[in-house]
């Protein structure tokens, strides 16, 4: 158990809380200018900076002597910051953590607040200049986003239910998208995201610069050895490349080290080979996020 | 692998330039570690708000490119500038 669910978890995991859903939090912080600010002028906040740096050739920049260590410190407390008055120019404590989707699902059908919104996820226009529509917004963020117009989806409905919700998420989790859960900023949670590897700014820090913006889930896969059958259609939906196959005993191996546990590979197992267990069972990865 | 240098010419793409990257956005799809990034240019900033006019491609992780140079031979303006 870390940080985030000892503080705002009440004994469970963080995104289990209902008090960090609702809009009376929102009021409290004074979310709606924050998050208005924030989203207005999300390309130039977004990505493009980080912790007020421009993070144009960012990987350089950590591997710099002593420089690299002040940047990335600097950098670690703009992400877990956890200050009062948050500004929304640095995107402070903007973290986020990977769930499976039965996790994801009762968010939707029990947690979210109303309304909830499926926009266009920006990640993917910035990095990749494609417009998927797949980020699922909720509460007080989904009635700011409804006003900019590069946002909103045309051809599909962008204010659904919640039934619509999980059905659209489960369609994203089998395509292969990885949901994730976001504070912004903590303790506030206001987004569901379904993520792909390369394009996901988040987990471009993570997976390239080793920047803890993306925790991994409380679960972690678990393969039945004589059940796998070789096929390697799991291989070809893990975003993680934490699974391969190996022709001489003819199944596929895991590496646990890059595992997210986020289970979009137990979508493609015909053989009923492939289970999450709970991080907490698995002795060796017990407490790595 | 030593430092990659990505430079984009200003003058052929981006607010000034003849193509807009918002229609083009060749260089993104073709990318494959996903280097360049295609922003609200910093300068326009304040002029429009709720939807921004003015766009530009940046490459932001070039620690991550493979010098593939897919980018350079796509570029239907020949804006692109790679060196190691």
């Amino acid at each position: 158990m870390c940080k985030w669910c000892f503080k705002h978890g009440i004994g469970q995991k963080w995104y289990l809380n209902a008090k960090n859903y609702s809009d009376q939090l929102a009021k409290e912080l004074d979310m709606e200018e924050y998050l208005r600010e924030q989203w207005m002028n999300f390309e130039t906040i977004f990505i493009r900076k980080i912790a007020g740096l421009s993070s144009k050739g960012l990987g350089y920049k950590l591997q710099m002597p002593l420089v690299g260590k002040i940047i990335r410190w600097s950098v670690e407390r703009m992400i877990h910051g956890t200050i009062r008055r948050p500004n929304p120019i640095r995107a402070d404590g903007h973290v986020g953590q990977v769930i499976p989707m039965e996790d994801a699902k009762l968010i939707l059908s029990e947690l979210a607040a109303e309304p909830i919104v499926e926009t266009y996820c920006m990640c993917r226009m910035m990095q990749r200049g494609v417009k998927t529509q797949c980020c699922i917004n909720f509460g007080v963020l989904s009635e700011i986003i409804e006003k900019l117009p590069r946002f909103i989806p045309k051809e599909r409905a962008h204010r659904i239910s919640r039934e619509e919700a999980i059905e659209r998420l489960e369609g994203h989790n089998k395509k292969g998208f990885i949901s994730t859960v976001w504070y912004q900023p903590v303790p506030y949670i206001n987004a569901i995201c379904n993520c792909e590897s390369p394009e996901c700014g988040a987990l471009r820090l993570r997976n390239d610069f080793d920047l803890m913006v993306m925790s991994k889930a409380e679960y972690i896969i678990n393969l039945n050895q004589d059940n796998c059958q070789g096929c390697k259609s799991c291989v070809a939906m893990c975003q993680w490349n934490a699974i391969r196959y190996i022709p001489s005993i003819n199944r596929v191996i895991i590496d646990y080290n890059k595992c997210f546990g986020c289970g979009v590979c137990r979508h493609a197992c015909k053989y009923d080979a492939l289970s999450l267990i709970p991080r907490k069972e698995f002795p060796g990865f017990n407490g790595h996020f | 692998m030593g430092k990659t240098k990505i430079r984009i010419d200003y003058s052929k793409c981006g607010p000034n330039g003849k193509i807009d990257p918002r229609d083009c956005s060749k260089c993104l799809n073709v990318c494959d570690p996903c280097v360049f990034l295609k922003h609200e240019d910093l300068k326009f900033k304040e002029e429009n708000i709720y939807d921004p006019q003015h766009w530009k491609i940046t490459a932001v992780w070039p620690s991550v490119c493979t010098r593939c140079l897919k980018c350079v031979e796509e570029c239907p303006e020949k804006a692109i500038r790679i060196k190691w």
